[in-house]
């Protein structure tokens, strides 16, 4: 069906004039017929990482909203349950390659990182050049009690392609979720990222990087709110956008009553590589709890004309110069990625895509 | 009457839930110059807090006399205003207040009386002069961006407004250049009389080149493990703490 | 450290009630009769008339905010929209009515005009009963009145100018505003004029279960410049009370406008006010902003930087003590190229008060060559208080120096230890640090202002912390 959906409302409303509360996608096609999704590599050290094919936990705090949750619920072609028992870090890379047999992803994925338990999870969605992929997609985590989970969501979709992503995570006393997210792909990227620090000394950091061409259009919607006593939250999004790539980046930390010595902190970038490429930032702060630390810092702006004089002073034509300097935005997230081959593969895509 | 100023007895503090100071006893009279050296760690900047009662400092035991109250428990200002002085490491910086309506402020507070304007004015001027200080820092705003020297000035000049009858001068971290010292000897000589007296906390031994000391004490792990005179200082700048240090671990 | 107590602050001399006297009274409620009852008491022209008429039909259609604040205990059924007093309009003090002048008295404002004022607007109620300017100005052209004397002497002028910077339907309180608008000041400042010493408009509403709405133009012509003060304020009643004046600023090219406001509203005060300034060609107009009193506050004065080199500042602080929801900020607009503005936004909450801040900032296409700085922060002095940061930073071209940074939290142990040790009880070590926050906005304001800015909040601090 063809269908105009508004969705990733943010959890504090502000006037309706500022165009931020939510996002609207007129005439968008969604897929009624769902096949099977067979196209999907699981990797890595698999010892003491249970999977199951099976996941009917579809509630959702936030998610996309309603029409994309019951949407979920009703086609899912995909559940995966995932319990870590490892107390050693392990990599599992579970990947999902679109192609024309395997078009529309709805997948429902469960983490659960079991007490003192450790593990990098590697979720990779990426789509032939020229398909027509539709993915909406949840994943959610449990980390229990000193837990400390490595994820890295990496989406190299086409650009004719449509990405939602709903992430849901909650962190128990002293356990760490550590998220990389690469948002590369897509015609319209939609993730709603909701982290819940009910523990005490629960740390949860976030580091996304975005790169936007042509139209595409990105938003993205994290909310974290803190619970717990010294609970702390980092959120970093790094982005660049060129031609007439549009992003919205609504980051909200919320300081919950009771989470005494909490800190949280915030920070946005945007270079714009083009006079015709918007950025929309939407940073708050909630705050019902006296004893905390919150920042909050965003910029945007061009790439520096100096840095851009020198780097091109040393023989590096323009396009040249601003995919270097990009990559030098990029990489201190990048750099958290310790699978070289991945690490190589987004490198590579950066490079195309700046092209 | 007792000549009597400072009495600490028995002190026990922890910080962050740590055991820091582990029984200490202090007495200074009237007149006197006391030090209190030891390492990195052992305990120094607490003992200066704990008299002060900084809320962050945990007093489990023992008490503190002062010029014949106790004042264990008495809160921080109160403290402030019976006359004790202590002069901060890292002094807060205070934005929108600016230093001299700070002290016009303070000394009102210390001696319960309205300011004569023009006298403290002249008082401030000389004290500045005799610390080299740059009058135009007088109207920024408390120890906003002010450098370390400046800071170091500023704490003294603090010292001398309010002329506290005891004065804690706590120069554990700090570089110490040689400007630094100046101000610190300088201060303590304008300050210094028979009935006041000075605690220079410190594990620098260059700062008491030029000055007269009566009491070192050294502290070391929580305890005061040797007490002399002047000469203790310069044994210390010869052969450090690690004797000390050993004293410590075998009684333990 | 111990913890907050509170206790009703007396706020003295604001809580002077006179007894509701007046001359005239609509009935509450809102109605086309009661508009048509307003326009036939205050003699308007006739596209005035219809100008409110219209209005009313806007407000009907428009919806109530979606977001913040709580305003359903508003019930305009209850609000009595025109309330004219017993006097007229003044040039002199003696002629002002004893009570009346009492409370302006009282209130500083004839001392603060010898003093240091080149004129002065005093609004009770619906009407203003006192207006007058020093001779000098007058000869240089300059015009300081009442809105309802503007549109009778400069009627094309008004007629120009009212609601094309803020149209009725930009909002639903404005669109009411529109409709029973009485009152508020008028200023011309002819081409290359330096108004050297503010001008002083001061709105008091005294009658209970009653709005106010009054309208201030101010019109600063090429070259020209202006510093316009506005102070408000109300006796505390048990029911609401309802302010939604409306502030509109034209700022031709090359001029300068300062416009700074004491807000001191009573808090049962409903204060949903709307102020927006056009500005042109290398003209800037800068806002000082303090937001005290009220029990609900929605404000965002905004700047739309039509002219190219134009320049907008704001700065502003909140103060939200117990019962207050203080929902404030600001709105920038760049439209055109070499643009800036400055954001200084600061907020203070205790005792289960809460402070918004709320804005946007939009850089449009075309403006290329912009910066735009945004700096809040927000101080809790409490356990219970609550503090919002929501800013909304939209940015269409690249060609932009844009940057944003937001703090939260309460004050520091250490400060509040250090100024202990120098003798200053914890009460008095907390209000000096609230004061110092306070001061980039303090500074900002002429000195009596400023002086009645830490009154208030000696006042709100008061028995609140110890």
């Amino acid at each position: 069906m063809i269908k105009s959906i508004e969705l990733n409302e943010t959890p504090v409303r502000t006037s309706k004039n500022f165009n931020a509360n939510n996002i609207k996608i007129n005439d968008i096609e969604i897929p009624d017929n769902i096949s099977s999704f067979y196209n999907i590599d699981i990797t890595g050290e698999c010892s003491n990482i249970q999977v199951e094919q099976e996941n009917n936990d579809y509630s959702l705090v936030y998610g996309l909203g309603n029409f994309l949750n019951e949407y979920s619920k009703a086609k899912s072609n995909k559940e995966l349950n995932i319990i870590v028992n490892s107390k050693t870090p392990k990599e599992f890379i579970l990947s999902f390659n679109f192609d024309e047999n395997n078009l529309n992803l709805i997948e429902n994925i469960k983490i659960t990182a079991n007490e003192n338990c450790k593990a990098t999870i590697i979720i990779k969605y990426k789509s032939d050049h020229n398909v027509n992929a539709f993915h909406n997609g949840i994943i959610k985590t449990i980390a229990k009690n000193m837990a400390d989970i490595n994820i890295i969501i990496v989406n190299l979709m086409n650009d004719s392609s449509n990405n939602f992503l709903s992430i849901e995570n909650t962190l128990e006393d002293s356990s760490k979720v550590k998220y990389t997210i690469v948002d590369f792909g897509g015609k319209h990227s939609i993730t709603n990222f909701y982290s819940n620090l009910i523990g005490n000394f629960s740390n949860n950091i976030i580091n996304t990087i975005y790169l936007g061409k042509n139209n595409q259009l990105f938003d993205l919607n994290y909310i974290a709110e803190l619970r717990g006593v010294k609970s702390n939250v980092d959120i970093e999004v790094q982005g660049a956008l060129k031609d007439t790539a549009h992003k919205h980046f609504k980051g909200t930390i919320d300081f919950k009553k009771g989470c005494k010595k909490a800190t949280g902190n915030e920070n946005e970038f945007c270079m714009l590589l083009s006079d015709k490429a918007k950025s929309l930032a939407l940073p708050m702060l909630l705050c019902s709890e006296e004893d905390v630390e919150g920042n909050h810092s965003s910029a945007t702006g061009k790439i520096g004309e100096k840095e851009l004089f020198y780097i091109m002073s040393r023989g590096f034509e323009l396009k040249e110069a601003m995919k270097l300097m990009v990559r030098a935005k990029f990489n201190r997230i990048i750099e958290n990625i310790k699978n070289e081959e991945l690490k190589e593969e987004i490198l590579n895509e950066i490079d195309n895509r700046l092209d | 009457m007792s000549n009597k100023l400072l009495e600490i007895k028995n002190l026990f503090v922890k910080a962050e839930e740590k055991e820091i100071l582990k029984g200490i006893d202090l007495t200074i009279n009237k007149g006197e110059i006391h030090v209190i050296m030891g390492p990195n760690g052992s305990g120094k900047t607490t003992t200066a807090n704990a008299i002060l009662n900084n809320p962050e400092y945990i007093k489990e035991k023992g008490e503190i006399i002062f010029d014949g109250k106790n004042i264990t428990n008495t809160k921080t200002d109160e403290i402030a205003r019976q006359g004790v002085f202590m002069s901060f490491q890292l002094p807060e910086e205070i934005p929108g207040i600016s230093v001299t309506n700070f002290l016009k402020y303070a000394k009102s507070k210390a001696t319960g009386k309205p300011i004569k304007v023009f006298q403290f004015k002249d008082e401030l001027a000389k004290y500045m002069e005799e610390l080299n200080m740059n009058p135009k820092n007088m109207e920024r705003s408390l120890n906003v961006g002010f450098s370390g020297g400046e800071k170091k000035k500023n704490e003294i000049l603090q010292m001398l407004v309010l002329n506290p009858k005891l004065a804690i001068l706590d120069e554990t971290d700090s570089g110490l250049d040689v400007d630094a010292i100046r101000t610190v000897s300088k201060g303590i000589e304008m300050f210094k009389n028979k009935d006041n007296a000075v605690l220079i906390i410190t594990h620098n031994t260059k700062i008491l080149k030029n000055l007269t000391v009566d009491y070192v004490h050294v502290l070391v792990d929580g305890h005061i493990v040797k007490t002399g005179g002047q000469e203790l200082a310069s044994e210390i700048e010869e052969e450090g703490y690690g004797k000390y240090k050993k004293e410590v671990s075998n009684n333990e | 450290m111990s913890k907050s107590k509170v206790k009703d602050i007396d706020r003295n001399i604001y809580d002077i009630k006179n007894k509701d006297e007046y001359d005239f009274k609509v009935k509450k409620g809102l109605t086309k009769e009661i508009i048509e009852e307003i326009s036939e008491q205050k003699n308007d022209p006739q596209w005035m008339r219809e100008f409110r008429l219209n209005a009313l039909e806007v407000y009907n259609k428009l919806e109530l905010p979606t977001w913040g604040p709580d305003l359903s205990e508003l019930d305009m059924n209850e609000i009595a929209t025109y309330v004219r007093p017993k006097s007229k309009l003044n040039t002199s003090w003696d002629e002002v009515p004893e009570d009346i002048k009492t409370t302006f008295d009282k209130l500083g404002i004839p001392e603060a005009e010898k003093k240091s004022l080149a004129g002065v607007g005093a609004q009770y109620d619906s009407e203003v009963v006192y207006h007058s300017m020093k001779e000098e100005l007058i000869k240089q052209g300059v015009v300081y009145t009442d809105m309802e004397t503007a549109i009778k002497e400069y009627p094309k002028l008004v007629k120009e100018h009212f609601m094309k910077c803020v149209p009725v339907y930009d909002h639903k309180f404005v669109a009411l505003h529109g409709a029973v608008w009485s009152g508020g000041s008028f200023v011309y400042v002819p081409k290359g004029v330096k108004v050297d010493i503010p001008l002083q408009s001061y709105f008091r509403l005294n009658s209970p279960e009653s709005g106010q709405f009054e309208h201030t133009l101010i019109i600063v012509d090429e070259g020209a410049s202006l510093h316009f003060i506005e102070g408000c304020s109300a006796p505390k009643y048990n029911k609401i009370n309802l302010h939604a004046g409306c502030v509109e600023l034209f700022v031709k090219d090359n001029a300068y406008l300062r416009y700074s406001t004491i807000e001191n509203w009573s808090k049962n005060m409903l204060n949903l006010n709307t102020k927006k300034a056009i500005i042109g060609k290398n003209a800037q107009v800068d806002w000082v902003s303090g937001s005290f009193g009220s029990k609900i506050s929605m404000l965002y004065p905004m700047s739309i930087l039509n002219g190219e080199g134009s320049k907008t500042e704001y700065t502003g602080i909140s103060f939200a003590g117990k019962g207050q929801n203080l929902d404030t900020g600001f709105k920038v607009v760049h439209n055109a190229p070499n643009t800036s503005s400055v954001i200084n936004a600061k907020s203070i909450s205790k005792s289960d008060g809460k402070c918004t801040y709320r804005s946007l900032v939009r850089i449009n296409e075309n403006a290329k060559n912009t910066k735009s700085s945004v700096s809040c922060e927000s101080l809790m002095l409490d356990d219970t208080s609550i503090s919002d940061t929501i800013p909304v930073n939209d940015i269409k071209t690249d060609e932009v120096e844009f940057s944003h940074e937001a703090k939260i939290g309460k004050i520091s142990d250490k400060a509040i230890f250090y100024l202990m040790s120098r003798g200053l009880s914890e009460e008095d070590a907390k209000a000096m640090i609230v004061r110092g926050f306070a001061y980039p906005i303090s500074k900002e304001l002429p000195v009596e202002y400023a002086a009645e800015m830490n009154n208030l909040i000696n006042l709100e601090l008061e028995g609140a912390i110890g």
